[in-house]
């Protein structure tokens, strides 16, 4: 097993961080544009603005955080290496807050287009299911003590319910369901105008930027709580 | 016609920015209080190795 301690000499972080303060005004950004200069569905009504939270945290959950975690979590059993499984850690913890908001955002725009709160359909089944998953991965890492294990139990875990990531995404094509078909991640041309594309691309570039600082300030605490940790134990 | 569900848009919309803010209040807490065991680490060692440095 490779030491936990980060290369030293290990400078501790410090708490001012700009990046989630620009990427949280990023996504004030995209509320006034959302909210205020984007037009209103004809038939959908206001409610369809839901899609700029609903369907970014989802596409940056599944595509880019679960991903991320099953590929760090991949190469940290084949190379040992701990920052990969902060990786994973941080990946796991920041995908379980936006598929929160994906669970939390799509019962209330499905109550407004299909009259009820949740359906036991096959893509909001498997999403909540992966979403029981991630927090049962966060808890086996809060139970196990020894690092070695838990990065490599964390990292099957991780593994294997990133399996759930292609089905979800194919659960429109196999399954018959009330869950819209894909509006852009199709092989055919976006069927979004164009104002509302702008929109949406617009917030899906801060929602990854929120993301991204998201990810980089959990990491620092993974580092700075292993640090601690060997510091601590060396005291002991 | 087009639905009148302005409230639900609002709902949403307020709903993800309190996950989100109390995510980033959450990390924001976590290391501070990391931060805070770290600095009472290292000021605690300091004079044992200053000690170790004077012998």
């Amino acid at each position: 097993m490779t030491s936990g301690q980060p290369s030293a000499p290990y400078s501790i972080p410090s708490q001012r961080d700009p990046l989630v303060g620009v990427a949280l005004l990023g996504i004030a950004a995209v509320y006034v544009r959302a909210l205020a200069f984007t037009p209103i569905e004809a038939r959908q009504g206001a409610a369809q603005k839901i899609m700029y939270i609903h369907a970014t945290s989802a596409f940056i959950a599944l595509y880019v955080a679960f991903v991320l975690m099953a590929v760090a979590s991949a190469l940290y059993l084949w190379l040992k290496d701990e920052k990969l499984d902060r990786v994973a850690e941080s990946a796991a913890e920041v995908g379980l807050c936006f598929t929160t908001v994906v669970l939390a955002t799509g019962p209330i725009w499905g109550k407004t287009i299909w009259g009820a709160w949740w359906t036991w359909d096959a893509r909001l089944t498997a999403t909540l299911f992966l979403w029981f998953i991630i927090l049962a991965y966060l808890l086996l890492r809060g139970a196990v003590e020894e690092r070695g294990r838990r990065a490599r139990y964390s990292a099957v875990l991780g593994i294997l319910a990133s399996f759930l990531v292609p089905f979800i995404h194919l659960s429109v094509y196999l399954f018959r369901t009330l869950h819209p078909m894909p509006i852009l991640l199709k092989p055919s041309a976006p069927s979004l105008p164009n104002e509302m594309l702008v929109t949406f691309l617009f917030s899906f570039a801060a929602f990854t930027l929120l993301f991204i600082a998201l990810l980089r300030l959990r990491y620092r605490i993974a580092t700075l709580r292993d640090y601690v940790d060997d510091r601590e134990a060396e005291r002991a | 016609m087009t639905p009148d569900n302005a409230s639900y848009t609002t709902a949403a919309y307020t709903l993800a920015a309190i996950v989100y803010l109390a995510y980033v209040l959450s990390l924001k807490l976590r290391l501070r209080r990391l931060r805070a065991r770290a600095l009472a680490l290292e000021a605690s060692e300091r004079p044992r190795s200053e000690r170790a440095a004077g012998a």
